[in-house]
């Protein structure tokens, strides 16, 4: 049975909710375009990696093949925004979401038979096929890319990220944690034998997941040709997408609901400061890989673990200060 | 037809590399049950130290390959641990932990690779560079033969020591029941140290072979761990005996796509390949993966 929160706690929630939305809303009224543009990465990468922890943290299964996905949804907006075909933006978008959920439920039946490490490597090989197919076709531009037509507004992409991430962010609090299929989805995780003995129909609620998580990258990715209004294989189906969705995830709590927006908002902060410090963004891949090496060490629930009310908040954090 | 039959050598020349970049990973995988994303990373340091041996110590990668493969080696066995430590640790899915962890370092070493040495790529020079035999129809590169042979030697190695020491029986317990070998007095965590140890070695001095062939620069890295899944993965993981008819099989779909597609379709066919087969069959060809 879904159990219900407590009315306090679930109060609480929603004034915070609300709050933080309102702040949001009213932000770019008070802050340069530069940071403007600074909150609306964090937004995209905060949406990005709640849909990774629909299969890696709900699911239990590491994908390293969500790229792909990404690189689905940029790719369908570039090329029906070209002059030739001309479709308008928001057009695209439904469709992009659809080719991606239509690819993920194809190759989910037979992807998610294989578990943990062989998951791992059957995603990563299919995104770089994927990309590989992208540098060779015409119809993607190959090496040299895509552009699309530019729309120097940037209140438009902060708002329209704005306005996706919180439907992604709700949609996936009400999914995972309200519904059946959530408790489905952690059944499996937990002991998926067990999940199909109590009559669960794995398979399905896998592909499901693999779906959803699928759609919304595919539809970032959209939003994301978009905005850069420049694409080719390595920017939007390269390696680094999937690299950052895993950290952000990884470090803001695998499983969670509000994990990976913490992480999201941590790294990219990160990110761009060490850019407009250094010039250079070089630093930051050794940065990325130290941190996931000193979490899985270290701190394996996140830094939402160390927030107080977290589930396991207050166990590692009197371990943590023990240590020291 | 001598086309062909030059394709087909350079593809058993190089198949012989790639059998000896992922015979270690096998045997961790054997071992320690870790999927290692790092391997590229080993393969790419190993070609960067042999670059560096020979820029600043004047060392041909022929005499170099000896002193990197203790230097890796010993770096395996101090990382080792730690490994181990996350595989065995209790955490909820000790075996993706694990996994993330190798990725981790693997990011690590590709972004620490990106930021010293920028994205050029670096050739390394050897005494054989250019020197090549002629064979009836075909031709060939000394380079190419050398390190064929010397992955050949690092290969025999490690098969000498698998089943001709008391080293490599306790090895093969562990492989075969981590908690039996345990109890028969074999310390498990010092073995599973020293394979680590052993795999770096081996990946690393791979890398130094492959850098004299080809070159090396930060990416490589991603190409070759995507190559030793690819065997690992025909082989089924975990099988080290596999290794010797996948790692040809790569070699040989390599060249001969290659010669006759196109290059630039060569890693779309492999990468297309590697996941057909972990669908179709995920114990590998021969069925004989854990």
């Amino acid at each position: 049975m879904v159990s219900k929160p407590s009315r306090r706690r679930l109060v609480a929630t929603g004034l915070a909710l609300v709050a933080g939305t309102a702040a949001l809303t009213a932000l770019p009224a008070f802050i340069d375009p530069y940071s403007l543009r600074i909150v609306t990465g964090v937004l995209m990468w905060a949406g990005l990696a709640c849909a990774w922890n629909i299969v890696g943290g709900y699911a239990g299964y590491i994908s390293f093949g969500h790229s792909a996905f990404f690189g689905i949804g940029a790719y369908v907006t570039g090329i029906l925004m070209q002059s030739g075909v001309g479709m308008p933006f928001l057009a695209t978008l439904p469709l992009g979401i659809l080719v991606a959920v239509g690819v993920a439920a194809a190759i989910g039946g037979p992807t998610m038979r294989l578990r943990g490490a062989y998951f791992a490597i059957a995603t990563w090989a299919f995104a770089e096929m994927l990309m590989q197919l992208a540098t060779v076709l015409d119809i993607t531009g190959g090496t040299g890319g895509l552009s699309l037509p530019a729309y120097l507004n940037e209140f438009f992409f902060y708002y329209t990220m704005l306005v996706v991430a919180l439907a992604v962010y709700l949609g996936a609090w009400y999914l995972l944690e309200r519904t059946r299929f959530g408790y489905r989805l952690k059944a499996l995780r937990d002991h998926e034998p067990a999940a199909e003995a109590v009559g669960i129909h794995t398979t399905r609620v896998k592909v499901q997941a693999f779906a959803l998580s699928a759609g919304i990258t595919s539809l970032f990715g959209s939003i994301y040709a978009y905005w850069v209004t420049f694409i080719d294989p390595r920017s939007v189906m390269g390696p680094e997408i999937t690299d950052q969705m895993v950290v952000m995830v990884l470090l803001g709590g695998l499983g969670t609901v509000w994990g990976p927006a913490l992480g999201a908002t941590v790294l990219w902060v990160t990110n761009r400061y060490i850019w407009s410090e250094f010039g250079d963004t070089a630093i930051y891949l050794p940065i990325l890989g130290l941190i996931i090496a000193l979490i899985v060490l270290f701190l394996p629930n996140g830094l939402i673990s160390l927030l107080p009310g977290g589930r396991r908040g207050h166990g590692v954090l009197t371990r943590l200060l023990r240590k020291l | 037809m001598d086309v062909l039959l030059q394709a087909l050598l350079n593809g058993i020349l190089i198949g012989g590399i790639l059998i000896c970049l992922t015979v270690g990973f096998q045997l961790t995988f054997g071992v320690l049950h870790v999927i290692d994303f790092a391997v590229g990373g080993w393969v790419m340091l190993g070609g960067y130290a042999a670059y560096w041996a020979s820029r600043l110590l004047g060392l041909d990668p022929f005499i170099s390959v000896f002193f990197i493969f203790v230097v890796f080696a010993g770096i395996g066995c101090a990382l080792g641990p730690l490994i181990y430590h996350v595989r065995t640790s209790r955490y909820a899915r000790p075996d993706l932990m694990a996994l993330a962890f190798t990725f981790g370092l693997f990011i690590m070493m590709r972004g620490g690779a990106l930021w010293l040495w920028s994205f050029d790529s670096r050739s390394v020079d050897s005494v054989l560079s250019g020197a090549s035999l002629s064979v009836g129809p075909v031709t060939i590169p000394l380079l190419r033969l050398s390190a064929f042979g010397m992955a050949l030697l690092l290969g025999l190695g490690l098969f000498v020591l698998l089943y001709r020491t008391r080293f490599g029986m306790a090895v093969r317990a562990v492989a075969q029941n981590r908690d039996h070998a345990g109890l028969m007095g074999v310390d498990v965590k010092r073995v599973s140290a020293y394979v680590y140890g052993i795999y770096t070695g081996i990946t690393a001095s791979a890398g130094v072979l492959l850098a004299t062939i080809y070159s090396v620069n930060p990416e490589v890295g991603v190409r070759y761990t995507l190559f030793a899944f690819f065997v690992a993965v025909l082989a089924g993981l975990g099988s080290v005996g596999g290794v010797l008819v996948a790692g040809l099989i790569l070699g040989l779909v390599e060249s001969l796509v290659g010669t006759y597609v196109g290059t630039r379709y060569s890693l779309l066919v492999v990468f297309a390949t590697l996941y057909l087969v972990l669908l179709i069959s995920p114990k590998g060809i021969l069925r004989r993966g854990i």
